[in-house]
């Protein structure tokens, strides 16, 4: 059996500067959920938006579903791929129900009107995301949380196979972080869904994320099982900073520490050697 | 549950519209200098002509009037809607690129040239303005899309150099025009609807009609377009096609309201906002919605031109924007309030 998202000697840079994703391959199985993670500049979001064909790759690439990206049309991949990005407050007064409506566009005809069986598909991603109870409340009058809440809600309402989230949590505080990655694991389990998550949080990766893929600023990468891929070493050498990692029972974490730690025993190493 | 917006609701919605637009026009057409009775305008055209005045003058003066000041509302509250959503922007009006200025650069071209002849019986200035709205419309989209990939700030950009351009060149042929000449200009500039034959009632009605239709078909993108390109496209919307469609379709109505009717300020902004504070922003009922209550608006504001100083006529974007401005500052108070208490 062959990935859902198979992903081939891919590489891109934008025009001026240098190729920053270098022969990237890796394959991702139906039903799985991969973090990719990496400091800033190393082109996680890119990679994102070369899935999701929002940018062309220079060379290498990507199938989805066994067919190569391209040769999707727009409509045909947008039932493919559903995107959350950052939450944002639109520019009209939309109200939640709205915005999650339009998840069904790829699949409404002539002059956009939901049927019965959009309208399910509706309720049911209302329902599974918590949103039914404001569903009425335009998104400007929410918060952070509940907005990335209803951006979610739209995605699944999209009813694709595939989920791709750029750092849907970057604003969201701790309740809320975990509450996304809850989420987004019931649908990996209860739909089987591939999930493909951008994070800057490497803890809440390891701890939901079956795959990662870690992306260096240098073009470098590593793909493989979340424990085998952050171990302290290659997290000090990609994010270029020093830390503690330890254990409780099956989960890893790790904790950064900088020079004003204040117990900054755990990275002595690295204060004698600046 | 969320209420959502079935055909039905919105057939039975744009149905009450309708007969309210229905309404507001019949009522205005009685209105006037002469006083018509509603009983003679029933009698019918009589035996020969001119045997029944009232229904001469209701028939071919006042219905053909109102018909038209319908027809510009609705294509500039149409348009309002979609320029508004394509680029994303809620002060965006039908004119905002470029169209005004190109279409006044076209009247005050004809004027001063004094070119007699016509087309599809529409008066050398009605072609020059139509001719000179799309024009700059073109050029403004070409520019727009050569510059980057940023089409929506490159697209404002572009009208607001061209407006400003334009408008020198207008100021410029002004200065050195005849002072009768002027004048025949600056009231075109007002926005001034007068009487027009049948044909050019007839065209433009299937064009601009035909237009918005065209534009609701294509509706329900633009609301997923208003959240920007990248999220458009991730729901399976051809970014650059719709844009392409809207902004064609919005451009052709407006240089049709534009050339029958000179350039009608504050309809293409307000009704759209109006509108949208009261039934929401979901386009596939803003847009039809606007361009029924626009036509109802510009009715009523075209009727209150020609009698508040009868029997002289004001242009009617004298009363459009004396109106519409006080009209929209209420409706704005009114519903944010509402939504302050409701928190």
């Amino acid at each position: 059996m062959s990935g859902i998202i198979e992903v081939e000697n891919l590489s891109f840079g934008y025009n001026l500067q240098e190729i920053f994703l270098k022969d990237v391959s890796f394959e991702v199985m139906q039903g799985t959920f991969l973090a990719i993670a990496g400091p800033n500049g190393a082109g996680k979001t890119t990679l994102l938006n070369l899935l999701c064909r929002l940018l062309t790759p220079k060379a290498g690439s990507i199938k989805i579903d066994a067919a190569p990206v391209e040769s999707y049309t727009v409509k045909e991949l947008a039932r493919k791929i559903a995107v959350v990005r950052q939450e944002f407050v639109p520019v009209f007064d939309f109200t939640v129900a709205q915005v999650v409506s339009m998840a069904r566009t790829p699949y409404l005809g002539t002059f956009g009107f939901e049927t019965r069986a959009d309208k399910n598909h509706i309720n049911e991603a209302l329902e599974m995301t918590d949103t039914a109870r404001f569903s009425s409340r335009p998104l400007a009058e929410l918060s952070g949380g509940e907005r990335q809440r209803v951006f979610i809600a739209r995605a699944l309402a999209q009813n694709t196979p595939i989920l791709l989230l750029d750092e849907p949590t970057s604003f969201l505080d701790l309740k809320h972080q975990v509450g996304i990655y809850d989420l987004l694991k019931t649908m990996q389990l209860e739909k089987s869904k591939t999930i493909v998550a951008v994070t800057h949080d490497i803890n809440l990766a390891a701890q939901y994320a079956d795959v990662t893929l870690l992306l260096g600023a240098d073009g470098s990468h590593w793909y493989g099982r979340a424990e085998d891929v952050f171990s302290p070493e290659q997290i000090e050498r990609v994010f270029g900073v020093g830390g503690f990692t330890g254990r409780i029972g099956r989960e890893k974490f790790f904790i950064p520490l900088g020079k004003f730690a204040k117990d900054n025993r755990q990275i002595g190493r690295k204060l004698n050697n600046s | 549950m969320a209420e959502m917006l079935t055909s039905r609701k919105l057939a039975v919605r744009v149905v009450i519209c309708l007969a309210m637009l229905g309404v507001v026009m019949c009522l205005c057409a009685f209105v006037g200098t002469q006083e018509i009775s509603l009983k003679r305008v029933f009698a019918g055209p009589g035996v020969k002509p001119g045997e029944n005045i009232d229904y001469e003058i209701f028939v071919g003066v006042r219905l053909p009037r109102v018909i038209l000041a319908a027809l510009v509302g609705a294509a500039l509250a149409c348009s309002g809607v979609i320029l508004q959503a394509i680029l994303r922007n809620p002060l965006a009006d039908p004119y905002i690129l470029g169209i005004s200025s190109g279409a006044g650069l076209g009247v005050i071209t004809a004027v001063i040239s004094g070119v007699t002849w016509s087309l599809w019986a529409g008066s050398p200035i009605a072609v020059f303005a139509f001719a000179g709205a799309l024009g700059t419309v073109w050029l403004v989209w070409c520019i727009g899309h050569f510059t980057g990939k940023s089409q929506v700030t490159n697209l404002l950009l572009a009208g607001v150099v061209i407006n400003a351009f334009f408008s020198a060149v207008i100021m410029f042929l002004t200065s050195i025009a005849k002072s009768e000449q002027v004048h025949s200009t600056i009231f075109w500039l007002m926005g001034n609807i007068t009487e027009k034959s049948l044909t050019v009632l007839g065209i433009s009605a299937v064009c601009i009609l035909a237009g918005i239709f065209a534009l609701f078909c294509i509706s329900h993108r633009l609301n997923v377009l208003t959240f920007g390109e990248e999220e458009a496209k991730g729901l399976g919307v051809d970014t650059a096609k719709v844009r392409l469609v809207a902004f064609g379709f919005a451009a052709f109505i407006t240089a049709i309201a534009v050339s029958i009717s000179g350039l009608v300020g504050f309809v293409g902004l307000i009704i759209p906002h109006g509108v949208r504070l009261v039934f929401g922003p979901d386009h596939r009922q803003l847009l039809p919605v606007s361009g029924i209550i626009g036509g109802v608006f510009l009715v009523a504001a075209d009727t209150l031109a020609r009698t508040i100083v009868a029997p002289a006529q004001l242009p009617v974007g004298v009363i459009t924007a004396i109106a519409g401005g006080p009209f929209f500052l209420v409706l704005l108070a009114k519903y944010s309030r509402k939504v302050s208490w409701l928190k």
